[in-house]
């Protein structure tokens, strides 16, 4: 028997109908099809009037962007699952011309007014001698199509076009590395408010040509800018500066959780496992409750815990925001700190329960320190729901008891999804704990607006990203939204002041069940 | 008939490599420009482009020069190039590429820091500059740069269905925006034709579904010569698999880089054919030895050749054939570790709109450039020639059309030929009943697929040839869109390239015909063992509407045929 794939379309044809309206066709499955197949098939099947762009079908020329299941993707390299049926929208944020047709004339004006061409004051002399490391990085971010699908989900320009997109802050990067390009393009990156940029990676995940939009476009803008006197955010400076002088991010309220610790080991009988655990500013400064319950839920699990006394910020701020001093000296502090304790305690992992942190130990240090001395960091890192499903295992688990009846659903913190490649592990955590009635966010990849200095240098577009963020996660239904990453944690109850809504960490979460299943 | 006029000096028609070349150097005349574009700007076929551009810099091999280049490119043709394009192409190619390096393009380096050559078929040296395998993608990125800074006006997703023609010289255009549905009229001083191929008249094409011949038949409709239409190459590695990936180019780079060719048995057959230069053989040779596999019952289960390179470093792999390891993973396929399944795909239109060494046309004012025209190539094109062919031509045309733009004034339109012309189109919409573009097409194209293709014989061809007349005279006029919409209507699109795809189509098959020997990409099993086919087949439209060929002396400047 043939599958069929259910597909709905959203039509619209401005000169007749008064609003779009989704349509559906049954499409046979054939293994290998993608989601320009499936167009294709409708067009021929169905009707053949079906708007939709395409050209190459090979990934080339970047016409047949649309929204897959919400997620824009280039139609002619995006694989139909068999079992999944498929919703297909025009990209967002741009007007409809007809059913999946977009308007391009904003992006085609947003590119032009950045003068997307290479800039000279003198002619150049033939051949030009251009060397093949003078244009490593720029062949990396080269490689853009200008299919525009970075643009429809990108959380920023949703919210406003004074931020031109990832597709076109990434022309402004080509251009900063082109050897021969005379013009200003860091003060361009500046008025074309390159800080706008949460790093939230989306544009990265979308790229067909996984070009690592906010690293070697944003980041590098951004360092660039900072190289050349460009000041900081007040906002944004000020925690910077708390980490060079305290090696925290954020100020003193309570007594630090590694003040209040009255040790560094936290051992079990016949340990299945021994880690590092690298706290992070907040967990240590803010969220020490939670800190402990992750020691609990280790400890629970036959896990040494070792907390080495003194920690450092890793910086991730100075990372985002491009004061790499600040962060490269981090970087090497945090390095050599979880070495010495990694060579005094004999473990050779370290677990994160900081999305933030995470990313930033394994995506910036690690390189950064490869490149630096040779050799990475001699630990490996991991996320505690990650160490815990991967390295534990599901099976040896121990199973927390205490029932929690609520209807959660979850909050996927940017830099833990696309950060690390941490997708399902919270959410398998969540469903072993007892009562949970799981609730499924489709959007839950969405990005919080608190990353990339957002919130500590642009408040109120901070808020506006929370704003549409809250109203996706309050259409779940759920009586609490969960996650595993202390910026986002604050940033949700934020948004989440004034509404019914509960925000948990999940170990704090597991911790509780633990705790009430020994009740 | 509502329609709308829009004036400028230069009219380019089409938005590839060689329209782009043309728009930028018109504009450098102080003209006014408008570029019609019948995709987005930046998503022609050029951008698909992977191997490279040929320019003898002597980069890397250092006895490289214009002269060689130019007695590859002629051999390479078979003898049936015009060889005074041809010393044009190869003298001015080097300035081209500079051209695109002065507007920001990012070529591949040689330790020196000079533009890194590569090896490609039937050339003496290594000549092909490219970035990685993305080298058109990367002039595309590049010239749409540069008409981001010039003036011209792109007019995008605009699509011409008529050359006007007053007096016997050009006055302008008919055209549709494909968004809304308007009909347009362009009046210039002169026009550039750039339009691209026709690969999509073919079942298995390594062509974007743009390439459907519209210039061959608008220029064909307005009276000019065609060259050469009997010349298609088939490109030898076309994907296999996945069906809908079928056809989809696998870059002659892949063998340029040292990839080899397999048949089921393991042996690389092309010992068999052609041992002195094996894989790099010329691309119809080739696209026969590994037919000639498949026929013998050598082949691939799919039905095709093994094209391996996973004898070769990695890190070489992943540097210079990028895009390959994408498109294979996306079929399942690691390129690294295992060898690709490729056979023939119908890839480049060697004939085309005959012109001459300023890109000009029996048509005054009326110009073109690139894959539409025909000559310079003969026989079969170098890989690395095409992009070449863009970029040297398309700066001519641009240059020509701005001379002659000077030296004349608007010329008035007949209105009646535009009336009738948007009638017809509109004719399509309102059509009671009739036949549905999507099923012309199928017939079209399977047609030619099974009876013009690599291997060619009399009686195929001229069932193809009456086939494809009662197809022009009993289709075409009943062309039926399903859904009467104007606005950005698939359906309507389809329905009114159809003609250009007929007209494409019957000049193809009624050359092939003619051309009773086999010479270069134009094999035939019968053929005829006396005729040594020295000569040109040029092609138009006769006073009483039919088509008229004729044979001529080839062009030959320095290379006497064998």
């Amino acid at each position: 028997m043939t599958k069929t794939i259910k597909t709905s379309v959203l039509r619209y044809n401005p000169d007749s109908d008064d609003q779009p309206y989704l349509q559906d066709f049954d499409v046979e499955y054939e293994p290998g099809m993608t989601v320009l197949d499936v167009l294709l098939y409708i067009q021929d099947k169905f009707d053949s009037s079906l708007a939709f762009r395409w050209e190459c079908r090979g990934g080339q020329c970047g016409s047949c962007a649309v929204r897959v299941n919400k997620i824009a993707r280039i139609a002619c390299r995006t694989k139909v699952e068999p079992d999944e049926d498929l919703i297909l929208e025009p990209l967002e944020k741009m007007p409809v011309i007809k059913d999946l047709v977009n308007d391009m004339s904003q992006t085609i004006h947003r590119m032009r007014r950045i003068r997307p061409y290479v800039a000279r004051d003198t002619k150049p002399v033939h051949p030009e001698i251009i060397h093949a490391d003078q244009i490593e990085k720029l062949r990396e971010i080269r490689k853009c199509i200008e299919c525009s699908a970075c643009l429809s989900n990108c959380p920023i320009v949703h919210e406003t076009w004074d931020y031109p997109g990832p597709m076109i802050i990434r022309q402004i990067a080509r251009l900063e590395l082109d050897p021969r390009d005379v013009e200003d393009r860091i003060a361009m990156a500046m008025n074309e408010a390159v800080y706008f940029c949460t790093t939230c990676k989306m544009c990265e995940d979308i790229c067909p040509k996984s070009i690592k939009i906010p690293a070697l476009a944003v980041e590098l803008l951004r360092a660039k800018a900072v190289e050349a006197g460009y000041p900081l955010d007040p906002g944004q400076k000020a925690f910077l500066d708390e980490v060079n002088k305290t090696g925290r991010a954020v100020t003193v309220k309570d007594t630090p959780l590694l003040e209040g610790l009255d040790k560094e080991e936290f051992l079990v009988d016949n340990p299945r496992g021994r880690v590092g655990f690298f706290t992070g500013c907040l967990i240590d400064y803010r969220m020490q409750s939670t800190g402990k319950a992750l020691i609990e839920v280790l400890n629970r699990n036959h896990i040494d815990v070792i907390v080495p006394k003194e920690q450092w910020c890793c910086a991730s701020p100075a990372f985002r925001t491009g004061d790499l001093k600040t962060a490269h000296d981090s970087a090497r502090r945090v390095t050599e700190i979880f070495e010495k304790a990694s060579e005094k305690y004999n473990f050779d992992t370290v677990v994160v329960a900081c999305a933030g942190c995470g990313k930033t130990l394994r995506e910036d240090h690690y390189p950064f320190i490869e490149e630096e001395r040779g050799t990475p960091p001699n630990y490996k890192v991991y996320d505690m729901a990650e160490y815990m499903l991967d390295k534990i295992g599901k099976e040896n688990i121990v199973p927390p008891k205490g029932e929690i009846n609520l209807k959660i659903t979850y909050h996927e913190p940017c830099h833990l999804g696309r950060g690390q490649g941490v997708y399902e592990e919270p959410i398998e955590l969540l469903k072993l704990i007892p009562g949970v009635e799981y609730i499924e966010d489709q959007y839950k990849n969405r990005c919080c607006g608190a990353g990339g200095g957002v919130r500590a240098g642009y408040r109120d577009l901070s808020q506006q990203i929370a704003n549409s963020r809250k109203a996706q996660i309050e259409e779940t239904g759920a009586d609490m939204v969960t996650t595993e990453c202390p910026f986002c944690t604050i940033q949700l109850n934020d948004m989440m002041k004034g509404t019914e809504m509960k925000v948990r960490y999940i170990p704090d979460l597991l911790a509780e069940s633990y705790k009430k299943g020994d009740e | 008939m509502d329609y709308k006029t829009i004036m400028c000096d230069i009219l380019v028609v089409g938005a590839g490599g060689a329209g782009c070349r043309a728009a930028i150097e018109g504009a450098n005349h102080n003209l006014d420009v408008i570029m019609l574009s019948k995709e987005l700007l930046g998503k022609a076929h050029t951008s698909m482009a992977e191997g490279g551009l040929n320019v003898s810099l002597g980069n890397v091999d250092p006895d490289d020069n214009p002269e060689t280049h130019f007695k590859d490119t002629i051999t390479g043709g078979n003898y049936l190039n015009n060889q005074k394009l041809a010393e044009i192409l190869v003298e001015d190619a080097a300035q081209r590429i500079f051209d695109l390096e002065d507007m920001g393009a990012v070529f591949d380096r040689t330790p020196e820091g000079k533009i890194a050559q590569r090896p490609f078929g039937k050339q003496s040296w290594r000549r092909t500059a490219y970035a990685s395998d993305r080298t058109g993608s990367e002039i595309m990125v590049t010239l749409v740069e540069a008409i981001r800074k010039t003036s011209v006006r792109v007019f995008d997703e605009v699509f011409a269905t008529k050359l006007l023609v007053t007096d016997g010289k050009i006055s302008g255009v008919c055209a549709v925006d494909l968004k809304y549905g308007d009909y347009l009229v362009f009046r210039a001083k002169s026009v550039v034709m750039a339009t691209g191929g026709a690969g999509r008249i073919f079942s298995v094409t390594s062509n974007a579904q743009l390439d459907v011949g519209d210039g061959y038949g608008m220029a064909y409709e307005a009276g000019c010569d065609l060259i050469d239409m009997e010349m298609i190459q088939f490109h030898p590695t076309g994907m296999v698999k996945p069906e809908s990936a079928k056809g989809r180019l696998v870059t002659e780079a892949v063998r340029g880089e040292g990839g080899i060719l397999l048949n089921n048995k393991g042996e690389r057959f092309m010992h068999r054919y052609y041992p002195e230069v094996m894989e790099l053989a010329g691309r119809d040779q080739v696209a026969r030895s590994i037919m000639t596999e498949v026929l013998e019952g050598r082949g691939s289960p799919d039905g095709g050749a093994y094209l391996s390179i996973a004898h070769l470093p990695k890190s070489i792999v992943e540097f210079r054939l990028e895009s390959m390891i994408e498109q294979f993973e996306d079929a399942g396929i690691d390129i690294r570790e295992e060898p690709m399944q490729v056979s023939p795909t119908a890839h480049h239109f060697m004939g085309g709109i005959k012109t001459d060494e300023d890109a000009g046309t029996i048509i005054s004012g009326l110009f073109a450039s690139g894959e539409c025209t025909g000559g310079l190539h003969g026989g079969n094109r170098l890989g690395g020639n095409a992009l070449a062919d863009t970029q040297v031509y398309g700066a001519i045309s641009g240059e020509s059309a701005a001379k002659y733009a000077k030296s004349v004034s608007h010329l008035g339109v007949d209105k009646k030929t535009i009336t009738k012309e948007f009638e017809r189109l509109e004719a399509m919409l309102n059509r009671k009943d009739g036949i549905s573009p999507a099923d012309a097409r199928g017939e079209l194209t399977e047609l030619m697929w099974e009876k013009v293709q690599i291997f060619r014989k009399e009686e195929d061809m001229q069932f193809a040839v009456d086939e494809l007349r009662r197809i022009e005279k009993d289709v075409v006029p009943n062309i039926k869109v399903d859904v009467p919409v104007k606005r950005f209507n698939p359906g309507w699109h389809q329905a009114m390239e159809f003609v250009h795809m007929v007209t494409t189509a019957r000049m193809v098959a009624e050359a092939a015909v003619m051309r009773k020997g086999s010479r270069g990409a134009h094999y035939r099993v019968d053929a005829d063992p006396n005729e040594k086919g020295y000569y040109n087949i040029v092609i138009k439209k006769g006073k009483d509407g039919k088509m008229e060929m004729k044979k001529e002396d080839l062009v030959i400047t320095k290379i006497t045929p064998p």
